[in-house]
C-alpha cells in the first residue's frame, strides 16, 4: 500500500490525474451555477449510489482486460443474475441467500464457459463472448418466459443495498470493498502482475515461465462472478429488468478505456476506471441539473470517451516519438532475424500453449 | 577506378541493345562513420543472372537497400538503370525505372487466393468499380506462365509449397501494365527458407525471368546455387568490393577464399566428446523440430558454446526448440541427468534454464510494461509476502541490476521499456534471467541491434555468468560474437551439426568455411 502512495507523489500532474482536476472543475463550476441542487449531500449520495452497478460491471471488463482478452458478454451475464436471483425468490419461492448463492453459482459457471471456448478453443475473445452474451439472452428468456418477475418485497432484499450508511446506501461500500480486493489482486499479487504481462505481450509472457491460458482463464471467471454479483445487487438497488444489461455495456468499456488515461496512463487499471465511471457521472449529473434534457448521458459519454483517447494517444505518439530518437543508430547492416512464428509450425504437434486448470 | 563519366550520346542514342541492365560506380555508404560500403561497382547486362555474395556484415544489403531507395549513398556514387541515372533515395523512383525486388519476407497475405495478391497492390482489372473476375484471373495465369508457376489463380497462398509462393512474389514483382517496365529484378535470398527439393524450382523461375531480359541480381549464401544460376558473380568482403568474374572460372573452394580471405587449413570434423566423468549442464541428443533435423550435443558447466550456421540451417531454431519456446519433434533434452518435457517454457525454467528470444518486440519484451516488470516476471514468488508483492523489494533489486549492468537512464526502473534504447532494453533482459542464476542460458542473437557500448557490458555478463558455473549458448550470426566468446562453436548445415570448432579452430574464417560447406550440401 505504501509503495503504491509513493508511486502517486511522484507524478501527481496532469498527466495521471487529469480526471481529478475536471472532477474538481465541474464541482467548481456546477457549484456556482447552481449551487441548490449541485452541492448537496443528497446529490453527492445519489450519484454515488446510481452509479455503482455500472462501476462494477467496468470491474468486470476490466479484469480480462488486462491480459488482453475482451468480456463482451458482461451485459448479458449481469443482466441474467438478475432475472435469476428475483425470479427464484417471486416465482420459485426460494428465501435471499440460497437465491444469491445460486445465481452467483450460475456466473461462474459462465465464466468457466467463457475461458474454455477462449483458451482450449481458441476462439478469439471478442467473438466467444459476443456469441455467448447473445446464448446467455436466450437463457435469460427461457428462464423468464420473457416476463419480467416481480420484484421480491422482502426487507432484507431491499436493504441488502439500500441499507444507509453514513448517508450512502450500503451498495457504495460494496463497491469499495470491491474495487480493494480487485486492486488488491491486480496490483499486489504475482496473478495480477501475470494478467498485465500477458496482455502486454502473451510470447514474452509464456516464455518467461507465465501460465497465460490459465491465467486469461481465471480473468474470465473473476469477470462473469462480479457480473453475478452486481447483478443481484442491481436486482435489490432498482429492481428486476429484461433488458437494461445491454446498456450499462458500453459505459462500463467507456469507463474502463478512460481510465487507461488516469492515475497509471497507457494502462488499465482500477481506480482510473472508478474515477472515469465518476467524473463522468458527476459532469452528466451537473449538466442535467442546470438544462435538463435526457440525451446529455450518452452524448457526454461519447464524447469524453472518444476525447480522452484521442489525446491519450496523441501522447503516447509523443513519447514515442522521443524514444525512437534515442534509440541507436541502425548498424551498417543486420542479418535480417527469421523469427519463427508458432502459426509456422502449430500443425506439427499439438499445441500446449492454452494449457489451463 | 574508372568512374562512370555517362555521355549522353551513347545513353540516348546508343543501341539499345548495348545499355547494360544495371551499371552501379563508385557507391559508398558509411553509417556515422563506419564504411558500410565502399567504392562499390557492378554491371549487370540484360539477360544476365548476376550473384552477389558476401559474409555477414560484408554490405550486400546496404547495396539492395541503396538501389530500392531506402538508403541514400554518400555523394559521389551513381546508379543507372537501362541507362538512365537513377536518383538515390526514393522507392518510387526505383520502381518507375523498372527495378523490383523480392525479399526474404515474401510479404504475402496467406489466406487470400494467389490473384488477389498479385494484384492487390497494383490494383485490380475493374468495370464500374466491380472486379472483372475473368479477365483478372487470365491475366494472372499468364503473368504465373512468365516464371513458371503452374497454380489455379485462385489457389489460397497458404495452400502452395514454399517456392511457389516465392514464385508468386517474383511473379507480382513482374507485373505491370507494359512487359518490358521491369528491367531489374534483385531476389534477397529467396532460396534461405526453401527445402533443398524445392531450390531448383526457383532457380527455373530465375532462369526463366531472366530470359525475358531483364537483369538479375542475385543475392544467397548458398553457394551450390550460384553455380547452378548464375552467369558472373560479384563477391563483397567488408564492405570492399574484392573482384567480380564469370561464374564458370571458379571452384566451390575458390568461391569460399574469395569470400572469407583466407587460405583455410584442414577443416576439423566433428567429434563426439566424452563427458569426462563430469555430469553435462545440457544434454541433447538427437533433437528435431522446425528445420532442425537430429542435433546431439552436451554441454558442461562453465562452457560457453557458439551455434553458427546460414539462414535456414536450423541455427535460427534450435535453441528455442531445446527450451520448449518451438515444439520438439523428436529427441531427447536433459538437464543435470533428468529429461525435461517438449515445449514447456515453464518446465526449463523450473529446471534452471533461461531462454532470451532473437527479437525483443516479438517474443522478448512487454514493451509496454515497466523496465522492473520486464525483469521481475521471471521470478515474482521473493516478493511474494504477507499476501502483498512487496514493490519496494522489487525496486531495489531492479535499481542494482540496472547498476550492475550500466542500465540508462539510471534509476529509470519505472519507466515502460519502450522507452528505453535497445541496447539497455536487451540489458534488462538480460537481467531478467541472470538474477535467477541459471544453469543453462541459451541466447539467440543475444546483440543485434545493439550499440558497441552496451555489446561489450553484455558479453562481459556473459562471461561472467559462464565463470560462476552457467553454461551459456549462443546463437548468432555475428560470427566475431562467437569467435569472442566462445570455447567451442558447433555449425549447422540442413538441421544438422556439421562442423565442431574448439577454442584454437574458433576463428571467423573457419567458421564461415563450415557454415558455406565444402562439398554439396547433403539432400534429404
Amino acid at each position: 500500500m505504501s509503495s503504491r502512495v509513493t508511486v502517486s507523489k511522484i507524478n501527481f500532474g496532469f498527466n495521471s490525474f487529469s480526471g481529478l482536476y475536471l472532477l474538481a472543475l465541474f464541482v467548481i463550476v456546477f457549484g456556482i451555477w447552481t449551487p441548490h441542487l449541485f452541492l448537496t449531500a443528497a446529490t453527492v449520495q445519489s450519484v454515488a449510489s446510481q452509479q455503482a452497478v455500472t462501476a462494477m460491471l467496468a470491474i468486470a471488463v476490466l479484469i480480462p482486460l488486462t491480459a488482453g482478452a475482451y468480456d463482451l458478454s458482461v451485459g448479458a451475464t449481469i443482466n441474467l443474475s438478475t432475472i435469476v436471483c428475483v425470479w427464484l425468490q417471486t416465482v420459485q419461492g426460494w428465501s435471499m441467500w440460497p437465491a444469491i448463492a445460486v445465481t452467483i453459482a450460475t456466473s461462474v459457471v459462465i465464466g468457466v464457459i467463457n475461458g474454455f471456448v477462449i483458451v482450449r478453443l481458441r476462439v478469439n475473445s471478442f467473438i466467444a463472448t459476443l456469441g455467448m452474451g447473445s446464448i446467455i439472452t436466450a437463457v435469460q428468456d427461457i428462464v423468464s418466459g420473457q416476463s419480467q418477475p416481480i420484484p421480491p418485497t422482502t426487507t432484507s432484499w431491499t436493504n441488502l443495498t439500500q441499507l444507509s450508511v453514513a448517508g450512502f446506501q450500503i451498495i457504495v461500500l460494496y463497491l469499495l470493498i470491491l474495487a480493494l480486493i480487485v486492486w488488491w489482486a491486480l496490483d499486489h499479487t504475482p496473478a495480477g502482475r501475470y494478467l498485465y504481462a500477458s496482455g502486454g505481450n502473451p510470447e514474452a509472457a509464456r516464455l518467461a515461465g507465465v501460465n497465460v491460458g490459465r491465467y486469461t482463464w481465471y480473468s474470465m471467471i473473476a469477470s462473469a462472478t462480479v457480473c453475478g454479483i452486481a447483478g443481484v445487487f442491481y436486482g435489490s438497488l432498482t429492481g428486476p429488468s429484461l433488458t437494461f444489461g445491454v446498456g450499462l455495456l458500453l459505459p462500463a468499456f467507456a469507463a474502463v478505456f478512460l481510465g487507461s488515461t488516469q492515475i497509471k496512463p497507457g494502462r488499465f487499471n482500477l481506480w482510473g476506471t472508478i474515477l472515469a465511471i465518476y467524473v463522468l457521472a458527476v459532469g452528466v449529473k451537473g449538466l442535467q441539473l442546470i438544462t435538463g434534457v435526457q440525451w446529455l448521458a450518452e452524448m457526454f459519454n461519447g464524447v469524453a470517451l472518444v476525447g480522452a483517447v484521442s489525446f491519450a494517444m496523441y501522447r503516447q505518439r509523443l513519447a514515442q516519438s522521443r524514444a525512437l530518437g534515442r534509440t541507436d543508430d541502425p548498424l551498417p547492416e543486420i542479418a535480417e532475424p527469421t523469427p519463427i512464428r508458432t502459426e509456422d509450425v502449430v500443425g506439427l504437434v499439438p499445441s500446449r500453449t492454452g494449457d489451463g486448470g | 577506378m574508372a568512374r562512370g563519366s555517362l555521355s549522353p550520346t551513347l545513353a540516348e542514342g546508343g543501341a539499345r541493345e548495348s545499355r547494360p541492365g544495371l551499371r552501379v560506380r563508385g557507391l559508398t555508404k558509411s553509417f556515422s562513420g563506419t564504411v558500410a560500403l565502399s567504392d562499390f561497382d557492378l554491371d549487370i547486362e540484360p539477360g544476365e543472372v548476376h550473384a552477389l555474395v558476401g559474409e555477414n556484415g560484408s554490405g550486400k544489403s546496404t547495396v539492395i537497400k541503396i538501389l530500392a531507395g531506402y538508403h541514400r549513398p554518400d555523394p559521389g556514387g551513381e546508379v543507372e538503370i537501362d541507362g538512365l541515372p537513377l536518383p538515390f533515395g526514393s522507392a518510387q523512383a526505383a520502381h518507375e525505372m523498372g527495378a523490383r525486388f523480392v525479399h526474404q519476407d515474401l510479404g504475402l497475405v496467406l489466406q487470400l487466393s494467389v490473384v488477389d495478391n498479385l494484384y492487390l497492390g497494383s490494383g485490380f482489372a475493374c468495370r464500374f468499380g466491380t472486379i472483372r473476375e475473368a479477365d483478372t484471373r487470365r491475366q494472372a495465369t499468364a503473368l504465373l506462365r512468365r516464371v513458371g508457376v503452374q497454380v489455379d489463380p485462385r489457389t489460397p497462398v497458404a495452400a502452395l509449397s514454399l517456392a511457389q509462393r516465392t514464385g508468386v512474389a517474383v511473379a507480382r514483382a513482374l507485373e505491370g501494365e507494359d512487359d518490358h517496365q521491369v528491367k531489374l529484378l534483385v531476389l534477397d535470398e529467396p532460396t534461405a527458407t526453401l527445402p533443398e527439393n524445392e531450390v531448383h524450382q526457383l532457380l527455373d523461375m530465375v532462369r526463366r525471368v531472366a530470359a525475358h531480359g531483364v537483369a538479375v541480381l542475385y543475392v544467397s549464401h548458398r553457394l551450390d546455387e550460384i553455380f547452378q544460376v548464375a552467369d558472373n558473380v560479384t563477391v563483397l568482403r567488408d564492405g570492399h568490393l574484392v573482384t567480380t568474374v564469370p561464374v564458370s572460372s571458379l571452384d566451390r573452394r575458390r568461391l569460399i577464399t574469395l569470400l572469407v580471405g583466407d587460405e583455410l587449413g584442414e577443416l576439423p570434423t566433428p567429434e563426439p566428446r566424452g563427458t569426462n566423468g563430469v555430469v553435462p549442464s545440457l544434454s541433447v541428443r538427437d533433437l528435431r523440430g522446425p528445420q532442425v533435423r537430429g542435433v546431439t550435443f552436451d554441454a558442461g558447466p562453465g562452457e560457453i558454446i557458439g551455434f553458427a550456421g546460414i539462414t535456414g540451417s536450423g541455427r535460427e531454431s534450435l535453441l528455442g526448440t531445446v527450451f520448449g519456446a518451438l515444439p520438439r519433434l523428436a529427441g531427447i533434452v536433459e538437464t543435470s541427468g533428468r529429461p525435461l518435457p517438449p515445449y514447456d517454457p515453464r518446465a526449463a525454467i523450473a529446471a534452471g534454464l533461461a531462454y532470451l528470444p532473437p527479437d525483443r518486440k516479438v517474443s522478448g519484451a512487454m514493451m509496454d510494461l515497466s523496465a522492473r516488470e520486464n525483469l521481475s516476471i521471471s521470478g515474482l514468488r521473493q516478493f511474494w509476502r504477507g499476501l502483498l508483492l512487496r514493490r519496494g523489494a522489487e525496486r531495489a533489486e531492479a535499481r542494482q541490476w540496472f547498476e550492475r549492468l550500466g542500465v540508462r537512464p539510471t534509476g529509470a526502473t519505472e519507466q515502460p521499456l519502450a522507452n528505453f534504447s535497445g541496447g539497455n532494453q536487451q540489458k534488462v533482459l538480460f537481467a531478467k534471467w541472470l538474477r535467477l542464476h541459471p544453469k543453462v542460458f541459451m541466447l539467440d542473437e543475444p546483440t543485434q541491434g545493439v550499440d558497441v557500448g552496451a555489446k561489450g557490458e553484455l558479453h562481459r555478463q556473459l562471461l561472467a555468468a559462464a565463470s560462476g558455473g552457467s553454461t551459456i549458448l549462443i546463437s548468432s550470426s555475428d560470427l566475431e560474437e562467437l569467435v569472442a566468446l566462445c570455447h567451442r562453436v558447433l555449425v549447422l548445415r540442413t538441421g544438422r551439426v556439421v562442423a565442431e570448432l574448439h577454442r584454437s579452430s574458433v576463428t571467423t574464417a573457419n567458421i564461415s568455411h563450415a557454415c558455406l560447406g565444402e562439398q554439396e550440401v547433403v539432400s534429404l
